[in-house]
């Protein structure tokens, strides 16, 4: 599905991301540990195009899409929603979805607001609130409603649960899980591993801009050595 | 008293309705593409001429004239679209200065090759009998037509709210205002939805043209008249928002109407004094929001020392100035002394544009505040010569000092608009004023004494004046004084840390450029003798701009390179062709596109590579 | 002797708290480091000590003058110098031409028109940029420097105002690895040598720990813990809100 190599960022002269590499497999869900300022979100920017890698290659099925433009990277089939959220304050809930539409794609059941609805119930009381008038919690869910109205493959999660109450961090977590099951493949940014212990199927840990550990979450959870060196304070 | 006050609200209900259909466009463009389209007026001019040989092609009934406008709205969207893709597509990411440098360019263009197609003459529609219809009101006769646009304007708002509320387009289009970045990560191509709203834009500044045409002509002048118009209004509204617009629009038009109905000739005064009030008050306007400046001003040049070769080059040139006179005739003599007049008034703009990163569009103003202050001084007070230039350039300082208090905090396109705002309001001041003034016949008989020595005399003065002047500048900007105005614009933040008071050196910059314009207008009049309100003009205030531009921002010997070279070019250009202006907008454009960085500046990093 | 005092620091944003009752102090020589997760209020807290915002409650004391609420120029002329996470230097200057203006503005000497200012100053921002390293940059253009050296002329540009407590954000901020160990040794001898106070942000917990005498936490918006690097290890909340399991 996605696979990454060698990818090298850089925001002005500064170096974010040194040789980073990975690859994700159709229908699992990655997450990507580390603290803050470890390189997470720009390797997330990178893939999505915002931040357009100086070197390395980005695979996307069968098509190397590092240096494209975002909005082509997007209709590739990459959906992205950012730590910010950048939900369109001004429209209203139904118009933030309008503006991710996209049409479907062959072998995924295509997404309508009806079933996104039913995924967030909590969004369709709101389908007419102008979306900078709703909580965190509730214009976290539009960001991620409105990525899937494109019908995306993968979907890149910066930091979903940051600043969240639990029963709404519950709530994200059995969305993605309801994604995975759709066959949507998701690469998670996140702090701390509350998301990776409910539903990585891989863990990459990020240190000074580099991938310095991977494996399975029960594989994170053996090695005490690895959690504090890349994980504690 | 009360059919007074009912007769003067409807006059500026129909007024506030034609500034809205000129200025909807406008913001609209700059809501989505962040670009300020100095082509506007010119698009609202076509719009006026193309309407014109339309209506009075269709039969003259008001369904003819209905259709002759909106052809022309659809005629002009489509001229817009293609701008759009032909010129602004490229400039997207570039400096803002240099977008309203390219779209100043087509608005010349757009004037010349309208004065080839229509003619120089002032075209007035004439006026069938549904047009000519007045209602009674009290004992007042009333437009029937006023009252038509009076109900137009608002119908125009809706319509547009409503293609933004209701369709798909609207809603990218109202996303794209909001977070650019965000909806190309949505899958959006947002060239396809530029190239839209252009023609949107376009489209509504051609309807405009048309529909002011039964209450005004079209002439070659309302390109660059509306413009400031549209500039004031959106300005006050809030670039980028509709609604600001229509506000700002009902406000600048009722106080016009209440304005000149109650103290005649206060309208300038007042329409000047609403947007001071509505910035300082909302410095981002009504309606506007903070905007996103990120990544869009141009890495600053290292700036160096002179090299001994470049010394030796200036050396040489003075000698050749000076001995000038002694083998140049009388033209040469007068196309050198205003070259030399126009290097101070490149170097001030230079001293805030380059170093102190404040983009202005009107520096004419204080060349022609100084030129009128000495023309004034010499002819009502009887001053000599040196006073008379002395009180030129103490009243160009002054006001700069004073209208520097009002702006210095804004920052890019708003103080250009700004700028230019003010230098248009200063403009038609001189021509309203005519008994102090002189107006459109401006003031005469602005001599240099016969001691002096005639031309040669003159000359020379010029000579140390400017060349001193510049020089003077130059070296303020290589003192302490300069490094911090630098240090404010390169990284404004750190240079409020290490304790630099920004607001104060950007003053201090603003009030230095204008007495240092002021003094090359002073020299200007008593080079020609006279003083005329073009002296106050857009026109000039883009040659100093091209001459900035030219020589370079980013170096310190741009001015000097860049006025002369302008002058010499200019010159040529008006005996060699009289489509100059198409010439000179091509070259701007070709300019823009080609050398970014100016004459000088390209030759600076050619020897430095 | 204490340098810099927080008294019970509070700023609120609309109503939400994003600092409560924050209190810590920072001696002069002594170098602090200031840590915790995204949105913890780290900034907040920072803006609030160099002035670019007011705090809701609290006192800010310097040598035991009050400077609470005072604006940025002013806490600079007490003696406050601060660094910028994103690198912020003048970009038309030379690296040497960079420190003299952060010269001239500390001996306020900027409101002159005549004399060049390539002249004055010039061996005192030789001087300094010698005691850092950087005596061979120093007609280079400060738009050219690689990114660890354009670190060290933020720091020589903090360094002119003769600061008696410098805050640093995130000073290792987008610098490779090698680089930053030199970096945080070199503000290590400079607050021992200049008896210089110094609170600083950062991610690298390799530079946090090697560098700091003393760690303060911060979590939504409350300091959680302060103490020495061995104890900061140690501390079970900390463990708790950095990896949200018990350690």
């Amino acid at each position: 599905m996605l696979e990454v190599e060698r990818l090298c960022s850089f925001y002005g002269r500064a170096q974010i991301l040194h040789d980073v590499g990975f690859a994700i497999a159709p229908g699992s869900v990655a997450v990507l540990l580390g603290r803050n300022g470890a390189g997470k979100s720009t390797v997330l920017k990178s893939l999505i195009g915002l931040v357009p890698p100086r070197a390395g290659r980005i695979r996307f099925q069968t098509a190397d899409i590092a240096g494209l433009p975002p909005h082509r990277i997007a209709r590739a089939g990459i959906g992205y929603v950012p730590e910010e959220r950048r939900v369109f304050a001004d429209l209203t809930v139904a118009e933030n979805l309008e503006t991710g539409r996209h049409p479907p794609r062959p072998g995924l059941a295509p997404w309508t607001q009806a079933r996104l609805f039913a995924l967030f119930p909590a969004l369709a009381e709101l389908r007419r609130r102008p979306a900078g008038r709703m909580s965190g919690g509730e214009q976290q869910m539009l960001a991620i409603a409105r990525t899937l109205m494109g019908n995306p493959r993968l979907v890149l999660l910066d930091e979903p649960g940051e600043g969240l109450a639990p029963l709404m961090l519950r709530q994200i977590e059995q969305a993605v899980r309801a994604l995975r099951d759709e066959g949507v493949s998701l690469l998670i940014a996140e702090q701390g591993p509350a998301f990776a212990r409910a539903v990585a199927d891989q863990v990459l840990v990020m240190e000074k801009g580099a991938i310095v550990w991977s494996g399975s979450q029960a594989a994170l959870a053996a090695d005490a050595p690895a959690r504090q060196r890349y994980l504690a304070p | 008293m009360h059919g007074f006050f009912f007769l003067q609200l409807l006059t500026g209900l129909a007024t506030a309705a034609q500034l809205f259909l000129l200025a909807a466009g406008l913001t609209v463009i700059f809501g989505v593409t962040r670009v300020v389209n100095f082509a506007h007026g010119s698009l609202y001019m076509l719009g006026a001429y193309l309407g014109y040989s339309l209506i009075t092609r269709a039969p003259p009934t008001p369904v003819g004239f209905a259709l002759g406008a909106l052809a022309t709205a659809a005629i002009v969207a489509a001229l817009g679209a293609a701008l759009e893709i032909g010129l602004l597509r490229r400039l997207y990411r570039a400096p803002d200065l240099f977008q309203l440098l390219a779209t100043f360019a087509v608005a010349l263009m757009a004037e010349d090759l309208t004065q080839r197609v229509w003619g120089a003459e002032d075209l007035a529609l004439p006026r069938p009998g549904f047009l000519a219809a007045a209602v009674r009101i009290g004992a007042a006769r009333f437009p029937l037509y006023d009252l038509v646009l009076i109900g137009l304007g608002p119908a125009v708002y809706l319509a547009l709210l409503a293609l933004f509320r209701t369709t798909r387009w609207g809603v990218l289009v109202r996303a794209a205002t909001a977070d650019r970045d965000m909806l190309a990560c949505l899958g959006v191509d947002q060239r396809w939805l530029f190239t839209g709203v252009f023609a949107l834009g376009a489209g509504l500044a051609g309807l405009g043209g048309a529909l002011g045409l039964p209450d005004a002509t079209a002439t070659l002048q309302m390109g660059f008249s509306s413009v400031t118009d549209a500039f004031v209004v959106v300005v006050v509204g809030g670039l980028g928002s509709l609604s600001g617009a229509a506000l700002a629009s009902l406000l600048i038009g009722l106080l016009q109407a209440f304005g000149i109905a109650l103290v005649p000739r206060s309208t300038l005064v007042l329409v000047f004094v609403v947007m001071a009030v509505a910035l300082v008050l909302r410095p981002h306007g009504l309606l506007g929001r903070v905007p996103d400046e990120t990544g869009r001003a141009a890495m600053p040049d290292l700036i160096r020392p002179a090299t001994p070769a470049l010394r030796a080059l200036a050396l040489a040139a003075l000698l050749a100035a000076l001995a000038l006179p002694f083998v140049a005739g009388p033209f040469l003599l007068s196309v050198a002394t205003e070259a030399l007049i126009a290097l101070l008034f490149a170097a001030s703009l230079h001293l805030m544009m380059g170093p102190g990163g404040m983009a202005s569009f009107g520096h004419a103003a204080w060349f022609g505040l100084g030129a009128y202050g000495a023309a004034l001084a010499a002819l009502a007070l009887r001053a000599p010569l040196p006073l008379a230039l002395v009180m030129g350039m103490l009243l160009a300082g002054a006001v700069a000092a004073l209208f520097g208090l009002v702006v210095v905090r804004l920052a890019g396109v708003y103080l250009a608009m700004l700028t230019l705002a003010f230098a248009q309001i200063v403009w038609a001041g001189a021509m309203q004023f005519g008994e102090i003034s002189g107006g459109d016949n401006g003031l005469l008989g602005v001599w240099p004494p016969r001691w002096l020595g005639g031309p040669v005399g003159f000359y020379f003065l010029a000579l140390a004046l400017c060349v001193g002047g510049a020089l003077v500048l130059r070296r303020a900007l290589q003192a302490p004084f300069g490094y911090a105005l630098r240090g404010a614009r390169d990284a404004p933040q750190r240079a409020a840390a290490i304790g630099l008071d920004i607001t104060r050196l950007r003053w201090a910059a603003f009030t230095l450029a204008g007495a240092a314009a002021g003094l090359a207008g002073a020299l200007f009049a008593f080079a020609k003798g006279s003083v005329f309100p073009t002296y106050l003009g857009l026109g000039r205030s883009v040659d100093a701009l091209l001459m900035v531009l030219l020589g370079g921002i980013g170096t310190m010997s741009g001015p000097f390179v860049g006025a002369v070279v302008y002058t010499g070019l200019y010159d040529a250009l008006l005996l060699a062709t009289d489509a100059w202006r198409l010439v000179l907008g091509a070259a701007i454009v070709a300019m823009v596109l080609l050398f970014p960085q100016g004459i000088a500046g390209a030759a600076a990093r050619r020897v430095r590579a | 002797m204490t340098l810099l005092a927080a008294e019970r620091l509070a700023r609120c944003f609309g109503g939400v708290a994003a600092l409560r009752d924050v209190s810590f102090a920072v001696a002069a020589g002594e170098v602090v480091a200031l840590i915790g997760p995204n949105g913890a209020g780290k900034s907040t807290c920072f803006n609030l000590l160099s002035g670019q915002l007011r705090p809701s409650a609290g006192r800010i004391r310097l040598d035991g003058r009050d400077i609470t609420g005072l604006d940025p120029a002013s806490i600079c002329r007490r003696g406050v110098g601060r660094s910028f996470q994103i690198t912020a230097t003048f970009a038309s200057m030379t690296v040497r031409e960079n420190v003299q203006l952060a010269l001239l503005a500390h001996h306020r000497q900027i409101w002159r028109f005549w004399r060049p200012a390539a002249a004055v100053f010039r061996a005192e921002a030789e001087a300094l940029l010698a005691e850092l390293g950087m005596a061979a940059e120093a007609d280079r253009a400060a738009a050219v420097l690689a990114y660890g050296d354009l670190k060290r002329l933020e720091l020589a540009v903090a360094l002119a105002g003769a600061p008696r407590l410098l805050l640093m954000d995130e000073p290792t901020a987008g610098m490779a690895p090698g680089e930053r160990g030199a970096l945080m040794a070199l503000i290590r001898r400079l607050a021992g040598e200049r008896g210089l106070g110094v609170l600083f942000t950062e991610h690298d917990m390799d530079a946090v720990f090697a560098t700091a005498d003393r760690i303060l936490v911060l979590a939504r918006g409350v300091l959680i813990a302060a103490g020495r690097p061995a104890d900061i290890r140690a501390d079970a909340e900390v463990q708790r809100v950095y990896l949200g399991v018990e350690a």
